[in-house]
């Protein structure tokens, strides 16, 4: 008898294995032929970006389709990467056995979180078309590459390995490549275009990714580059210890159970972030339970007492023990200029604006959200604008209607800041792409899937608050174009046509060519601000021009300010005309008395930056007379800019991490005292905030 | 009599027009040009001429816009462009023009009815006519047929002697766009009247059914709004021969329009009016007591309709008593109906009954 039950057990894990897949493919992603691939691509570019983040390696990845067989819908699926490469004898584990990964239960921020992985795509491939997959594996320290074929013994949940063998991996012009992975499988699967498919998804990633460099050979054999925009890694992710708002009764109990400490006190201490010991003692006192006690022997009733002192349910003299939150340098936000780059090379547009907001806490649980809005020509201005959802640098593509990040979206009436929207709901129509990115260290979905965020009314609310913002952004924008187009006509009027009036009813006449300036005073009467900021490529600066024209009939005097990225980093070049700084980013020129006709140009190069990065500079003014092409400088808002320098020098000093929110200075100087107006970090923001008052 | 201006005259008027502009500049003034309002607002009846002409409503374009600092510009071209092919000798047509504008940089049209309508301007300003310009249009004129015998001096240089009854085919004769003295000139007629019709169709009833021939008339047909010259030679054949002409269209507030602007001028030319005008014409039908008298099929009037016809009760050219009873008569009906509605009764109908019959009533047959 207890042989029969030893092999039906066996056999019900043989069974298990390829059934589980065939039952859960669904939510594994291989559900339709399309997503199949999708997926496949998915799971061996994240690991590729992942592999090369963790070895502080610039990723260029190369993904190429080929279809082997139309009518059966076979195709060849080959990605390579620059990353580490996986040594010869961790080939099979990596790609043969399921739930292999270091970080299922890490507590920090990161892509992929199922487990499956890339030995769903090996398993799928040996499902549908028999084949095994191939590996090419180079790693810095040997001279030749490991090459396997590997497929899976879904009885022994093991890899099987044929072919086994090195080889040198020469490049294209001759070299050896130094390290890297190359993973080449055939499949039952179909190539589609449109909003799913695998060059949206590849895309998408190129976004939020935009140290990757990334190339994809599409089955008709056209390249499509996506080319890194910066050279810096995103942040190093911490792992951090769980916090006591986020844990659940079984994670206790294990933590418990495995934990070595001798005493609940340090036990608390060491294992959750948030703790302090005078915070240990006090979770101890309101579960009643000693602070000697050892962890190992701690009652389920006993573990259920600290999980309701966690969660504020007991209290301690009438109030919940007070916790500090967890820290954020989990987390690895995008990082503003970053998606503004991100999006600029995908989306060929004038006006980009990005917000990341400070990280904050839900539930024990850190996370912060980004968003990025892109609006210009290169879009269609009939048609809903493109909704780009990340969470933890994944792109989600399927289930938008029913995620969190859509919905906020959809919750904002756009029509007040210049797009159309049938009702102020839904999702807006025009000339635009919505970004918005969820980075946190445990992402809530609506299913297995991974596609949809679930609703969360902190996260909705941090969502609601950025897209606001970036409106207001857009806003300012489209005011400020309508006005340039006005300036531009007066000056294409005054500049152009007077004069051709002017010389063609000479000509007619046979007379001499009149003087204009009168005329040209009549028509304009003001004085006009006009500023270009061009990214010039023979010197790798930003040319910024800011001429003044003064065609009134009187003489006028006035001060000139611009905006600058002088927190990016940048450095102002060749500005012959002086000035100084005015507060950080904003700098002032006096200009002498202006006469009637004449104009004044100050020229400046902004060095430090990439292309890109600063595309608009805005102009203000302080005088009587208003300049047209320039905003008058509201100092209240000049004020407070300093107010916040001097409070961000204040805080300066070294922090605990724990017990100080790790931000940069900037940011944690920001919330306090102007809780309800948005920071001025960014050139947009600059912006709204100065004329929104 | 004749509406046309010698070259140096044409260019003195255009001149002037390029001196407005010229002058303000050296005054310190935006450049500016000056012309009749061209509304119905401004148009009032001139009673020594008989006909409807602008009032003295000018409207100035400046230069402080964008837009009509633009039109300045092109007319500068124009002005220019014009001066060029009188010294040359030669002509364009509007489109023509149109055309070439494309090389004038900053001044070039935008779109035809742009260019039609500066041409307009100019004439208005100048009070020269677009063939002093050497600007002709694209539309042909009428076709006509009738024992009337006239000269056209051909292409050639050489006059023709033309009977529009037995020297023309089916067609008829084809109206050119310039009918002015020195292209045209009308010899002799054997008809009683001239019928100007409106639509194709009617016109060839007409003519198969031998109307021309049995009431010894002329046929004169419009294509719709009338070309100038075709408003021009009715005009010619009126005055020289003393001729009555008799106007037979569709019975709706667009036929009233074209009756007004054959008769009384047309609001766009009213700088031309005692050129183009036929102040004796009458309007024969279809009226509107015709669609019930007659029985006629009818179309209810559209909402474009009622505005037209509502429009037309303010404008002086229908302020006499009959107009008014007839435009009310039509709101009231609610219906308009078409010449060719007449088929209703059989082929002959029109030239047999309703002719006959709207004809006795006017004494002309």
């Amino acid at each position: 008898m207890a042989g029969t039950a030893e092999r039906m057990a066996k056999n019900q894990k043989q069974v298990a294995i390829s059934e589980f897949f065939e039952k859960n493919k669904h939510f594994l992603g291989f559900d339709s032929l399309t997503r199949s691939l999708i997926t496949a691509v998915k799971e061996a570019v994240d690991n590729s970006l992942d592999a090369c983040e963790e070895a502080r390696i610039l990723p260029d990845i190369r993904v190429k389709i080929t279809k082997l067989d139309d009518k059966k819908n076979i195709v060849e699926l080959q990605t390579e990467d620059n990353g580490p490469g996986i040594p010869k004898r961790s080939i099979e584990k990596v790609f043969g056995q399921l739930l292999f990964g270091s970080r299922f239960h890490a507590i920090r921020q990161s892509r992929g979180q199922q487990g499956i992985g890339i030995t769903g795509v090996v398993m799928y491939c040996q499902l549908t078309t028999g084949q095994k997959t191939h590996v090419r594996s180079k790693i810095a320290t040997e001279t030749s590459a490991a090459v396997v074929d590997i497929g899976l013994d879904t009885r022994k949940n093991k890899a099987t390995k044929s072919n086994e063998g090195r080889e040198l991996w020469e490049l294209e012009d001759g070299t050896l490549k130094e390290h890297g992975l190359e993973v080449t499988c055939r499949m039952k699967a179909k190539y589609q275009r449109g909003r799913q498919s695998v060059y949206q998804y590849l895309r998408m990633t190129s976004i939020v990714n935009p140290h990757a460099d990334i190339t994809f050979v599409d089955p008709d054999g056209d390249v499509h580059h996506w080319p890194r925009v910066t050279e810096r890694l995103p942040r190093k992710v911490e792992s951090i210890k769980p916090h006591p708002h986020g844990i659940h009764l079984g994670t206790l109990q294990r933590m418990c159970t495995e934990s070595t400490d001798s005493r609940m006190t340090s036990f608390l201490y060491k294992n959750f972030s948030g703790v302090s010991t005078r915070a240990a003692k006090q979770l101890l006192e309101a579960a009643e339970i000693e602070e000697k006690g050892k962890p190992k022997s701690m009652k389920p009733d006993q573990i259920r007492a600290l999980i309701e002192a966690f969660q504020g349910e007991r209290v301690l003299n009438g109030k919940p023990v007070k916790l500090l939150n967890p820290p954020t340098n989990c987390l690895s936000p995008i990082e503003e200029l970053l998606i503004k780059k991100g999006l600029s090379k995908t989306i060929d547009s004038r006006f980009v604006t990005t917000m990341t907001r400070s990280p904050t806490v839900s539930q024990g649980n850190p996370y912060q959200v980004e968003v990025g809005l892109i609006f210009g020509d290169g879009m269609a201005a009939d048609k809903p604008v493109e909704v780009l959802r990340f969470a933890n640098r994944v792109p989600l593509m399927y289930q938008q209607g029913g995620c969190l990040l859509t919905k906020a979206i959809e919750s904002v009436d756009w029509r007040q800041y210049g797009l159309d929207q049938a009702g102020g709901r839904g999702v807006p129509k025009g000339p635009a792409a919505i970004l918005v990115h969820l980075a946190s260290t445990n992402v809530q979905f609506t299913s297995e899937a991974k596609e949809a965020l679930a609703d969360n009314g902190e996260v909705m609310d941090e969502v609601r608050k950025a897209m606001l913002e970036m409106g207001r952004g857009l806003r300012k924008h489209l005011e400020k174009k309508k006005k340039m187009v006005k300036v531009q006509e007066k000056f294409e009027l005054v500049n152009d046509i007077i004069p051709a009036i002017a010389e063609k009813s000479a000509m007619i006449l046979k007379r001499p060519v009149p003087n204009l300036a009168g005329s040209i005073t009549k028509i304009m009467g003001a004085v006009i601000a006009e500023s270009t900021t061009a990214w010039n490529k023979e010197t790798k600066m930003t040319d910024v021009s800011i001429t003044l024209f003064n065609y009134t009939s009187r003489a006028r005097a006035y001060t000139l300010l611009a905006s600058w990225p002088e927190r990016e980093g940048a450095t102002m070049e060749g500005n012959d005309t002086g000035g100084r700084k005015e507060a950080t980013g904003v700098w002032a020129w006096k200009l002498e008395t202006l006469e009637p006709g004449q104009t004044y140009t100050i020229k400046y190069a902004l060095k430090g930056l990439e292309k890109g990065d600063w595309t608009d500079t805005d102009v203000f003014y302080r005088g009587s007379q208003e300049v047209i092409g320039a905003s008058k400088m509201d100092e209240k808002l000049l004020e407070e800019i300093r107010r916040q320098e001097a409070r961000a020098e204040e805080e300066e000093a070294p922090a605990d991490p724990v017990e100080h929110k790790a931000a940069p200075a900037q940011e944690a100087a920001a919330p306090v005292a102007v809780e309800e107006g948005p920071r001025p970090t960014s050139q947009q923001t600059l912006m709204g905030f100065g004329s929104d008052r | 009599m004749s509406a046309s201006h010698s070259p140096a005259e044409t260019k003195a008027a255009l001149h002037e027009v390029v001196t407005e502009m010229y002058d303000k500049i050296v005054k310190g003034e935006p450049p500016t040009m000056t012309l009749p309002v061209r509304t119905k607002n401004n148009i009032g009846f001139d009673k020594t001429l008989g006909v409807y002409k602008y009032g003295k409503k000018r409207s100035v374009r400046d230069a402080t816009s964008l837009g009509s600092a633009k039109q300045l510009l092109r007319a500068l071209h124009v002005v220019e462009f014009i001066e060029e092919m009188i010294d040359a000798g030669k002509s364009s047509t509007l489109r023509e023009m149109y055309y070439i504008s494309e090389s004038w940089g900053m001044g070039k049209f935008s779109s035809q009815n742009e260019s039609n309508n500066l041409a307009e301007d100019l004439e208005v300003v100048t009070q020269c006519l677009r063939e002093d310009f050497k600007l002709r249009p694209e539309e042909d004129g009428a076709r006509m047929i009738g024992n009337i015998t006239l000269r056209e001096r051909n292409r050639r240089g050489e006059w023709m002697r033309i009977n529009a009854r037995d020297d023309v085919g089916d067609s008829g004769y084809g109206v050119p766009y310039n009918v002015e003295e020195e292209k045209i000139e009308l010899l002799e007629h054997d008809v009683n009247f001239i019928m100007a019709i409106e639509t194709g169709g009617m016109f060839d009833r007409l003519i198969e059914n031998g109307f021309d021939e049995d009431y010894n008339c002329a046929l004169v047909h419009l294509k719709g709004q009338p070309a100038r010259s075709t408003r021009r030679i009715l005009k010619r054949m009126s005055e020289e021969w003393d001729l009555p002409v008799i106007v037979f269209l569709d019975g709706d507030p667009w036929s009233f329009r074209i009756f007004a602007s054959i008769a009384y001028g047309a609001i766009k030319t009213a700088h031309i009016s005692e050129y183009l005008a036929t102040p004796t014409a009458t309007y024969l039908g279809i009226t509107s007591d015709d669609i019930e008298a007659y029985d006629l099929p009818s179309d209810d009037l559209s909402a474009r309709d009622v505005d037209a016809l509502k429009a037309e009760l303010s404008d002086p050219r229908f302020a006499d008593a009959w107009w008014q009873e007839q435009i009310n008569m039509m709101l009231e009906l609610g219906k308009k109906a078409e010449q060719q509605s007449l088929a209703k009764y059989g082929l002959d109908f029109v030239t047999d009954t309703y002719l006959p019959e709207k004809l006795n009533d006017l004494g002309l047959a």
